[in-house]
């Protein structure tokens, strides 16, 4: 379990999965400011945090000094502020929109920000932001440019079905651990929870489960490749199988949701002792 | 990691011309272009403006930055959709790599 699930989580009387325990964080979701307090969470506005904090430019700067004190400081900062997210797959995603309200579907700001699309109504959405919140959204009319669509759980899951016949990862982002402020829909190299990941290895918590092949029902179609934006999955010409590397991993589950023989299964990461606590 | 992070690399040097970059949200040839997506457009923020909608066909409204430069190959799909001439790349020297034991010749 992630430093989360053992802050958060509670195996013995309901769920050990942080997210699917609402008891534990949902009253973060909806306290009120003390006079005098500054914005915090969601009132502050989605990515109020992120941008305060060291951003990419002064790591990349950092490494072309080849200063490594100050780069352990910016990823020090970068890990500690609380503007992690993390990865889940589709069931527990579900789940999650079960326990959220209100849900609003919105404009995604990475795809804004790195490939300068305007989505502007509901069919166009791809990101969601949900809690109270978002009942406030009128007042930042440059993050909600296009509006929100506020819809039902119902909704909600079909939408994120929808994603993820798409292709897209579902990463629960947290806006202050450990609320849940918003749900992204990433992919490689436009979203900037992914590129983190990835790249620097910073940000996100990496999910609850691990992918593994069922070689016996395994037949190489490849769809699975396509779908994976991690670089973990690959067709493996030599066994003409579907071939994973649990190390780079994220548990996003877009492998199996997308296989057409159900030859993928997600594993718990805990049964797996090579990756059981590798969280980034 | 997709690529070697090691210390000390160099990053390509993408610099912009923004007197001849103004309305970058509205062009966005070279965001949606950039096989990386090296390039990023924000709003530019004043304290006073924070809490406004920003038109993109004002002049200077959205700015152009080159983020995530250490993706940057040097293909220069940018610079030819630009219609403005405003992106300059400028590589950096790379060192060819030597044979980790000296002394030892080939051939």
């Amino acid at each position: 379990m992630c430093w989360m699930c053992d802050e958060f989580g509670d195996p013995e009387h309901g769920n050990g999965l942080w997210y699917l325990n609402p008891t534990n964080y949902a009253r973060n979701m909806y306290k009120l400011r003390a006079p005098g307090e500054g914005f915090k969470g969601a009132e502050a506005g989605l990515e109020t945090g992120a941008r305060s904090g060291p951003s990419q430019a002064d790591l990349l700067n950092a490494i072309e000094n080849n200063d490594r004190v100050e780069y352990d400081r910016l990823t020090a900062i970068m890990t500690a502020r609380g503007q992690g997210s993390q990865i889940v797959p589709l069931e527990d995603a579900d789940k999650v929109l079960e326990l959220c309200s209100p849900i609003g579907l919105i404009a995604c700001i990475c795809r804004k920000g790195i490939r300068a699309i305007d989505e502007r109504n509901e069919h166009e959405y791809t990101c969601m932001g949900m809690g109270v919140g978002m009942l406030k959204w009128e007042r930042w009319p440059e993050r909600y440019k296009g509006g929100v669509a506020f819809v039902n759980i119902d909704e909600a899951k079909e939408w994120n079905h929808e994603m993820d016949r798409r292709g897209f990862v579902h990463i629960l982002m947290l806006f202050g651990a450990p609320f849940i402020g918003g749900f992204c829909q990433c992919d490689y190299p436009d979203c900037g929870a992914i590129r983190n990941a990835v790249d620097f290895g910073l940000g996100s918590l990496k999910g609850h489960y691990v992918a593994m092949v069922d070689y016996d029902k395994c037949n190489g179609c490849g769809i699975c490749a396509q779908r994976c934006q991690w670089g973990a999955l690959k067709f493996e010409v030599t066994t003409g199988k579907a071939n994973v590397d649990i190390f780079k991993c994220y548990g996003c589950g877009l492998c199996e949701s997308g296989c057409p023989r159900k030859a993928i299964k997600l594993e718990p990461r805990v049964n797996v002792p090579a990756v059981a606590e590798v969280w980034t | 990691m997709t690529y070697g992070l090691a210390m000390g690399r160099k990053f390509p040097k993408i610099t912009i011309d923004l007197e001849k970059c103004t309305v970058p949200f509205l062009c966005k040839r070279c965001l949606q272009a950039c096989p990386m997506g090296v390039f990023h457009v924000t709003r530019v923020m004043s304290k006073e403006e924070r809490l406004k909608e920003m038109d993109p066909r004002v002049d200077g409204n959205y700015v152009l930055y080159a983020t995530r430069r250490d993706k940057c190959t040097g293909c220069n799909i940018c610079i030819d959709v630009c219609p403005v001439d405003a992106i300059k790349i400028e590589m950096p020297k790379q060192e060819r790599a030597k044979p980790k034991v000296e002394g030892e010749h080939w051939g």
